[in-house]
């Protein structure tokens, strides 16, 4: 996560970037589980309409799908493991493997439909700052009993931040250990634990003293709520989408 | 637990949330399968943090990534991941996390409690993952297994064996 990849957010002022983000929790979660018992027209239709939003918010469509290539791999997997179970019409067969008609066709609308779900939370992520997201799963989160809302969000927040500090000291140990020949270790028990645990070690240490920072500045639970800045088309937003999972269900 | 020692396993908790965020980044080179190491630090969350902090961690690590934070393998995230075809594994993670902990803490933290509390972590792992996997993809047994716990077993076991050493010498370094 140290470089950037495309799920990383990318700075912009695009219909997306400036819509409220409970809003876009929404929208994901109904437009997601809608696309489970779509058809396929209907997913061509949401395809296209990704597309446009992609465009929209200024993401190059070829470098993201070059990006996501394992993720294609493995769907295409899916694709020939539902083609040569399925039962159905044989198109063609040899050595007792046969390739139906229904099994290509299944397969297909399959694995599109993990590729468009997976389009959809890349649309969000990249649209969407990770503090936001932050704010937003502790609004989400508040109704529920027995959840401290507050203290998840501060452990996502720290979480967050600690993500690139502990991917620069892992380049910065195995840096060191490459100068010192530690690459001509065979045994992957000691490979391991030679990169792993001075990892922790200054991790943990780099963390007590955070935890001494905290309490000598009074951090407590108690905190102040965040806030939200609705961009005012959240409504028509939701409306749309709603009327899209409908039809996306239904055709 | 008064509350510095809870701002403490707070901060610590967050941190290997973050740990198992970027496991499938770190990945050390041996053989043909690079060994990813990122179910190793949901194990040593169990045995280090315990029951409850752990879950705390596995829960926290899978809410932001259905939230649509970048921190699945590959710098994925969101629904599709977590019911798409490798979701049964991050799934197992919830109750592999509890039972691991609970294994090492009820037989005392000795290295050898945690090497059979963290085998039968891995084993909950799979057994939530592989099975998904064959639903998901609708493979046979035979062929879920070859392609989603074969290839890793070995894997696995040399990552048992580093985390017991690892959490032996940790334990004394972190103030729990």
């Amino acid at each position: 996560m140290a470089h950037v990849t495309p799920f990383t957010y990318r700075q912009g002022q695009s219909l997306l970037h400036l819509l409220d983000v409970r809003c876009k929790f929404f929208i994901i979660c109904i437009v997601s589980m809608s696309l489970l018992s779509a058809h396929l027209p209907a997913c061509f239709f949401y395809f296209l309409m990704l597309l446009f939003f992609f465009k929209k918010s200024g993401l190059n469509i070829f470098a993201t799908l070059n990006s996501i290539k394992y993720f294609i791999l493995l769907l295409f997997f899916v694709f020939i493991a539902r083609a040569l179970t399925v039962k159905g019409d044989i198109i063609f067969s040899f050595y007792g493997i046969s390739i139906t008609g229904q099994g290509l066709n299944e397969g297909f609308l399959v694995a599109f439909k993990f590729f468009l779900v997976m389009l959809t939370g890349l649309l969000f992520s990249t649209t969407t700052q990770p503090s936001s997201v932050k704010s937003a799963v502790q609004w989400f989160l508040k109704p529920i009993p027995f959840v401290p809302e507050k203290r998840v969000a501060v452990m996502i927040s720290l979480s967050l931040s600690f993500m690139p500090v502990i991917l620069k000291q892992a380049k910065e140990i195995s840096d060191a250990q490459k100068a010192r020949c530690a690459d001509l270790q065979k045994n992957p028990v000691k490979k391991i634990i030679r990169l792993v645990l001075p990892l922790l070690k200054k991790t943990f240490l780099s963390a007590d003293s955070l935890v001494l920072a905290m309490e000598s500045r009074c951090y407590s639970d108690d905190r102040t709520d965040p806030e939200f800045l609705p961009s005012g088309k959240e409504i028509p937003f939701l409306i749309g989408s709603f009327i899209i999972s409908l039809s996306l269900v239904w055709l | 637990m008064n509350s510095s020692k809870q701002l403490r396993m707070t901060v610590y908790t967050s941190l290997f949330v973050a740990f198992i965020a970027i496991g499938a980044f770190i990945a050390i080179p041996v053989g043909p399968v690079p060994i990813v190491l990122q179910n190793m630090f949901v194990l040593l969350a169990a045995i280090i943090l315990g029951p409850v902090w752990g879950l705390s961690c596995v829960a926290i690590y899978l809410l932001i990534g259905l939230a649509g934070l970048p921190v699945f393998a590959g710098g994925t995230s969101g629904i599709g991941k977590l019911f798409g075809p490798t979701g049964g594994y991050l799934l197992g993670y919830l109750p592999a996390v509890f039972v691991t902990a609970g294994i090492s803490k009820g037989l005392g933290k000795k290295m050898s409690s945690d090497v059979i509390a963290m085998l039968i972590g891995s084993l909950i792992i799979y057994a939530a993952g592989v099975p998904w996997l064959k639903v998901v993809t609708s493979m046979t047994y035979e062929k879920a297994l070859a392609v989603g716990m074969y290839p890793f077993l070995i894997g696995d076991a040399l990552k048992i064996i580093a985390a017991a050493f690892i959490a032996k010498t940790l334990r004394p370094v972190i103030k729990l």
